[in-house]
C-alpha cells in the first residue's frame, strides 16, 4: 500500500514537479549562480566567475542607482495614497446607507482594466492637448507637461497607478470591515463610546492585520513597477521613470547581460522576501490573538 | 468452510506501540448478519475497514470465500459498503449515484437501468430519482447509500455505523428496513455500531470488542443471559446491569453495607469453590418486588429507600442505594413507588452473576 | 434605525462619495464617450461637457470600432488571447490540480516537505526568473511560438496551494465508496474531485484568464512580431502606430476591456471572495 501511494503520489505530483524544476527551481539557482559571473548570453563561452564584483558594480552603475531611487520614489508616493485612500473609501462606503453597490463598482472599475489599457488611456488624458489639461486650463491653470517632463512624469504615473489599484485594496478592507462582529459595536454603544472611540478602539485594532497585509502588498506592488513606464514613457524622460524591474528586464533580455541582470534580480528578490517576512512577523501574533478570542468566547 | 475467516488478524498503526486490533479470530457463515459492537476506539471500525481493504492488515490472514484477501484491492473483494456519513457523490442524482458502480463495471445500459429501477423501487426512492444528495433528508440519503450497495449484487455487505446520523425515530424504522433487506437479499453482512440496541435487534450473532480484543461472540440472548465477563454484562442491556462489591463466604454474600444474601445450592455449586472478594451482578428486571417472588424468597428480603424513579409507561425504573452502590430495579407499571418510599425486594437466585474482581471473568459461565 | 443626526451625516457622506466617484470615473467615461467620435470632434468637444457625452447615434457611430476590426489584426489578437487562456486554464487545472490533490490526499514520500517548498515559492516574485525563462525559451528555439509562451505559465505554486487547501477537506469516504464502485484514482480526480470542487476550479479559471488577458511583459518578450500577438501587445502596437487616431486608440482599449468586464460581471462573487480571502488568509 505504501509503495502504491508513492507511485500514485509521484504520478500526480510529477508533472507539476517537472515544470516547477525547469521554470522555478532551476531558474532561481541559475539566477543566483549567474549573479557571480559576467555571463553574456550571446557569448556564453567567455563566462568568468567574478565573485561579488557585480554586486559592487551595480551600485556604482548610475543607471541602476537611478532606477533604484525612482522605484523608492514610486513606493513613497503610491503606498500612503493607495493604502490610505483604500481605507478611507472602505470606511465611507461601509458607513453609507445608500448606493453602496454603485460605489463598490465605481471605485473597482479601474482594477478591471489592464495596466496596458490604463497606461494607454492616461497617455491620452495626460497629453498636452488632452482632456486633463483642457480642464485645468478652464479653471485657470497653465498647461502641464505631465509625462513629458522629467520632473512630473514619475508622480503622474504614480497617481495613475493609485487610481488603477486603489479599488482592489478597498474591497479587501470592506471585507475586513464586514467581518467585524457587530456585537462589539453594540457593546461599545452600551458603554457610551463615541463614534471616534468606536473607530479607535474597535475598527482600527480589528483591521490592523489587514492594514499590515495591504501595506506590504501595495509596497511590493509598487516595487515591481514596470508596465506603466514601459508603455507610457519608455523609462524617460531622462530615465526619470526607469525602475529596477525595467532595468533587470532590459539588461537581461535586450542587452543579454545575464550576469548583471541576475545580480539585480537577486537584490530585488531579497527586498521582496524581506518585506514578506516582515509582514509575516508583524501579523504572526494574530493567530495567537484569534486563539485567545476563541477561548474567551468558549468561556 | 466459513464464508469470512479471520486468522490472528492484527492491526498496528505506524507510530503506535499497541495493536489497535489484537489477534482477532472469527468465522462468519454465509448469509449471516453479524454485528460488531463496543465503545469507540475498540477497533470495530478498523476491523471492518480491514475487511473492506481500506486498512492494511499488519498481521494474520483474512479469507473471504476461502481466498486470502490480505493483498487484494477493495474493489476486487466482492464487497459493498454503507458508510457512516453516506459518502454519496454530491454532484450526481440519486439514480446516477446508485448506478455509478454498474456503469464502471461496463454493464449494458438497459441492465443498469433495470437494476437501478429495482433498487429505487425497493427503497421507495421513486420521487427522488432525479434529486441530488443535498436536496435529500438524512433518511433518504441513507436509502441511497443502501441502494448503491445492494445494486451491485455483492456477497458481502459492510455497514459502518450507518444509522448513527439519523434521529431516534428514523433509526428504529431503518433498523427494521435493513433487517428486511438482509432477509430478502441474503448477503453476508458485517454491521458495526456502538449502539447495543441495534446489535441486539438486528444481528444473528454479536461480536463485542474492547481495546482491540474480542470479549465474546454469540447470539443476542446468549450475550444477555450468559455474559462471559463483566464488560459484556455491563455493555449489553439498558439500564446497565447492577454491580455490587461483595465478599462471598460459606455460601453467603456479604455486601459492603452489612446486608447479606444466602446463596442457593445450585449457585454455590456453580461458583465452584470461588470465595472472597468479587463482584455480584444482577439485571434490574431480576430484582423483584412482586408478591409471588417475595413469597418464593421470603428468607432473603432486602430493604432500601427509593432515591429516584424513571417512569417509562410500560415499566418503571426505581433507583436506590444498596450494598454500597446505586442500584436499579425494573418493575412493571403496577408496582410504582415514590421517591422516599421504602421498598422490599429480592434477588432472583438463578440470575446472579459473579465476576472476578481483577479479570472480570464471570465465574458462573466458566464451564 | 438611524437617528436624525446620523441621517444628516449619511446624506453628506453619500453626496461626497457620489462627487468623488464621478471624478474617479471621468477617465473611463471620457474613454467610452470618445471612442465613438472622429478625432476632429474629440478635439472640438474637449472644452465642453460634450467631452463626456457620446455622439448622436448615426451611421458613423461605430466608425472607430469598424476600422479597428477591418484594418488591423486586432480581432485576431483577441482570438489568440482567448485561445491561450483556454489552453492554459485546462492545463493549469490538470497540472496544478493533480499536484494539489497529491499534496492533500496521497501519502507519498516527502509530501510535507514538498508542501513547505511550495509555500516558500509563493514569496518569490516572478520578475526574478523571467529573464531566465526568456533565455530558456530562446535557447530552445521557441520564441514566437505558442508552446514557448505557454510552457512557463502552466505551473503556479499559488494555484497548487489553493487546490491543496480545498481538496484537503474533501471527505475520504467518498473516495472509498468510489473505489468500491470500480473508479480508479485518475478517473476519481476528473469525475469526482473536480466536480465536487467547482468553486476553486472556477476561481483558478477566472484568475488564469485574467492573468493571461492582462499580462504584458511575458508576451511582449516571447512574441516579437507575428500573428501570434496577445491583445495587450497588439493594443500597444496599434496605439503606438502613428496612423492610429485617438478615437481608434480609445476604441481598441475599450475592446480589450470588454471581455474582462464580462468575466467580472459573471464571476463577481468568486472574484470578490478571492480578493477578500487573500486579505484574510495571508493577513
Amino acid at each position: 500500500m505504501k509503495k502504491k501511494n508513492a507511485i500514485m503520489g509521484m504520478a500526480f505530483f510529477g508533472p507539476a514537479l517537472v515544470l516547477l524544476t525547469v521554470f522555478l527551481f532551476l531558474p532561481m539557482l541559475l539566477t543566483f549562480g549567474f549573479s557571480f559571473t559576467d555571463y553574456f548570453a550571446l557569448n556564453p563561452e567567455l563566462t568568468h566567475f567574478v565573485g561579488l564584483e557585480n554586486y559592487i558594480d551595480i551600485f556604482k552603475d548610475e543607471l541602476f542607482v537611478q532606477s533604484f531611487v525612482n522605484t523608492v520614489k514610486f513606493v513613497i508616493i503610491i503606498v500612503p495614497l493607495q493604502c490610505g485612500g483604500a481605507l478611507l473609501l472602505a470606511l465611507a462606503i461601509n458607513k453609507a446607507a445608500h448606493c453602496k453597490k454603485y460605489f463598490k463598482v465605481a471605485f473597482f472599475v479601474p482594477v478591471v482594466m489592464s495596466l496596458a489599457v490604463v497606461s494607454t488611456l492616461w497617455m491620452q488624458i495626460y497629453s498636452p492637448e488632452g482632456i486633463l489639461n483642457t480642464l485645468l486650463n478652464q479653471i485657470g491653470i497653465d498647461t502641464q507637461p505631465f509625462i513629458h517632463s522629467a520632473s512630473q512624469a514619475l508622480p503622474s504615473i504614480a497617481i495613475m497607478s493609485v487610481w488603477q489599484g486603489v479599488g482592489y485594496q478597498m474591497i479587501i478592507f470592506l471585507g475586513g470591515l464586514q467581518n467585524i462582529n457587530p456585537a462589539l459595536y453594540e457593546a461599545a454603544e452600551m458603554d457610551h463610546a463615541s463614534a471616534w472611540q468606536k473607530f479607535k478602539d474597535i475598527t482600527l485594532p480589528e483591521l490592523k492585520p489587514l492594514c499590515v497585509f495591504v501595506f506590504i502588498t501595495v509596497t511590493i506592488g509598487a516595487f515591481r513597477m514596470l508596465v506603466q513606464p514601459m508603455v507610457m514613457t519608455g523609462g524617460g524622460p531622462d530615465h526619470s521613470t526607469y525602475t529596477i524591474v525595467y532595468d533587470i528586464y532590459e539588461t537581461g533580455t535586450v542587452n543579454w547581460e545575464m550576469g548583471l541582470a541576475s545580480t539585480m534580480a537577486i537584490v530585488f528578490t531579497v527586498f521582496v522576501v524581506v518585506l514578506t517576512i516582515i509582514q509575516n512577523v508583524l501579523t504572526k501574533d494574530r493567530e495567537g490573538r484569534k486563539h485567545v478570542n476563541k477561548k474567551a468566547k468558549a468561556n | 468452510m466459513s464464508f469470512i475467516e479471520f486468522k490472528n488478524v492484527c492491526k498496528k498503526y505506524p507510530g503506535s506501540d499497541k495493536n489497535t486490533v489484537e489477534n482477532l479470530n472469527l468465522e462468519i457463515e454465509e448469509k449471516e448478519f453479524i454485528a460488531f459492537v463496543g465503545p469507540s476506539g475498540c477497533g470495530k471500525s478498523t476491523t471492518l475497514r480491514m475487511v473492506a481493504g481500506f486498512e492494511e492488515i499488519t498481521g494474520g490472514e483474512l479469507y473471504i470465500e476461502g481466498k486470502k484477501v490480505n493483498e487484494v484491492a477493495p474493489r476486487d473483494r466482492g464487497i459493498a459498503m454503507v458508510f457512516q456519513n453516506y459518502a454519496l457523490y454530491p454532484h450526481m442524482t440519486v439514480e446516477k449515484n446508485i448506478g455509478y458502480g454498474l456503469k464502471n463495471m461496463k454493464l449494458p445500459a438497459d441492465e443498469i437501468k433495470k437494476k437501478v429501477d429495482w433498487a429505487i423501487q425497493i427503497l421507495g426512492l421513486e420521487e427522488y430519482r432525479y434529486r441530488k444528495p443535498k436536496n435529500l433528508s438524512g433518511g433518504q440519503r441513507q436509502r441511497v447509500a443502501l441502494g448503491r450497495a445492494i445494486v451491485k449484487n455483492q456477497k458481502v455487505f459492510l455497514m459502518d455505523e450507518p444509522l448513527s446520523n439519523l434521529d431516534a425515530k428514523l433509526r428504529v424504522s431503518m433498523r427494521t428496513e435493513i433487517s428486511k433487506l438482509h432477509r430478502e437479499l441474503g448477503a453476508t453482512t458485517i454491521y458495526v455500531t456502538h449502539d447495543q440496541v441495534e446489535a441486539m435487534t438486528m444481528a444473528d450473532r454479536i461480536v463485542i470488542m474492547k481495546e482491540g480484543v474480542i470479549q465474546q461472540v454469540g447470539r443476542p440472548m446468549e450475550l444477555y443471559d450468559h455474559p462471559k465477563n463483566q464488560f459484556v454484562a455491563g455493555f449489553i442491556g439498558s439500564p446497565q446491569m447492577n454491580f455490587f462489591d461483595v465478599t462471598v463466604e460459606n455460601g453467603t454474600v456479604h455486601f459492603s453495607d452489612g446486608n447479606t444474601l444466602p446463596l442457593s445450592e445450585a449457585t454455590i455449586k456453580k461458583l465452584n469453590g470461588h470465595q472472597g472478594e468479587m463482584i455480584l451482578g444482577i439485571r434490574g428486571e431480576d430484582l423483584k418486588v412482586d408478591a409471588q417472588n417475595m413469597e418464593l424468597n421470603k428468607d432473603s428480603h432486602q430493604h432500601a429507600v427509593i432515591t429516584d424513579t424513571e417512569v417509562m409507561g410500560n415499566e418503571n425504573n426505581l433507583y436506590f442505594e444498596f450494598g454500597g452502590s446505586q442500584a436499579v430495579a425494573r418493575v412493571s407499571k403496577y408496582e410504582i413507588s415514590q421517591v422516599g418510599d421504602q421498598i422490599d425486594f429480592v434477588f432472583m437466585p438463578s440470575k446472579l452473576h459473579f465476576f472476578d474482581k481483577e479479570t472480570g471473568v464471570n465465574y458462573m459461565e466458566e464451564v | 434605525m438611524l437617528t436624525k443626526k446620523q441621517k444628516r451625516i449619511n446624506w453628506i457622506l453619500v453626496a461626497v462619495l457620489l462627487v468623488l466617484s464621478i471624478f474617479f470615473l471621468f477617465p473611463v467615461i471620457w474613454m467610452l464617450a470618445n471612442s465613438f467620435k472622429p478625432d476632429a470632434q474629440i478635439t472640438a468637444d474637449m472644452n465642453t461637457v460634450a467631452a463626456f457625452i457620446p455622439p448622436a447615434l448615426n451611421g458613423n457611430f461605430f466608425e472607430n470600432y469598424v476600422s479597428i476590426i477591418t484594418d488591423t489584426n486586432f480581432l485576431r489578437y483577441m482570438g489568440n488571447t482567448l485561445l491561450y487562456a483556454a489552453i492554459l486554464i485546462v492545463l493549469s487545472i490538470i497540472v496544478n490540480g493533480l499536484a494539489g490533490y497529491a499534496l492533500a490526499k496521497i501519502d507519498f514520500p516527502f509530501r510535507d516537505q514538498w508542501l513547505l517548498l511550495i509555500v516558500m515559492l509563493l514569496i518569490v516574485p516572478t520578475e526574478t526568473v523571467i529573464t531566465i525563462h526568456f533565455l530558456f525559451i530562446a535557447k530552445a528555439g521557441l520564441l514566437n511560438t505558442v508552446v514557448g509562451y505557454i510552457l512557463p505559465l502552466i505551473v503556479n505554486p499559488f494555484n497548487i496551494y489553493l487546490f491543496r487547501q480545498v481538496f484537503v477537506s474533501l471527505p475520504d469516504d467518498v473516495y472509498e465508496a468510489a473505489q468500491l464502485d470500480y473508479c480508479g484514482p485518475v478517473k476519481y480526480f476528473f469525475t469526482m474531485v473536480l466536480p465536487m470542487s467547482k468553486t476553486v476550479v472556477a476561481t483558478v479559471s477566472v484568475f488564469t484568464f485574467l492573468n493571461v488577458w492582462n499580462d504584458y511583459l511575458w508576451p511582449s518578450l516571447v512574441f516579437t512580431s507575428s500573428d501570434l500577438l496577445t491583445a495587450q501587445i497588439g493594443l500597444n502596437s496599434i496605439a503606438s502606430n502613428e496612423n492610429t487616431t485617438m478615437g481608434q486608440t480609445l476604441a481598441v482599449i475599450t475592446l480589450v476591456t470588454i471581455p474582462v468586464i464580462i468575466i467580472y460581471s459573471l464571476f463577481s462573487k468568486q472574484i470578490v471572495e478571492g480578493v477578500t480571502s487573500t486579505g484574510s488568509k495571508e493577513g
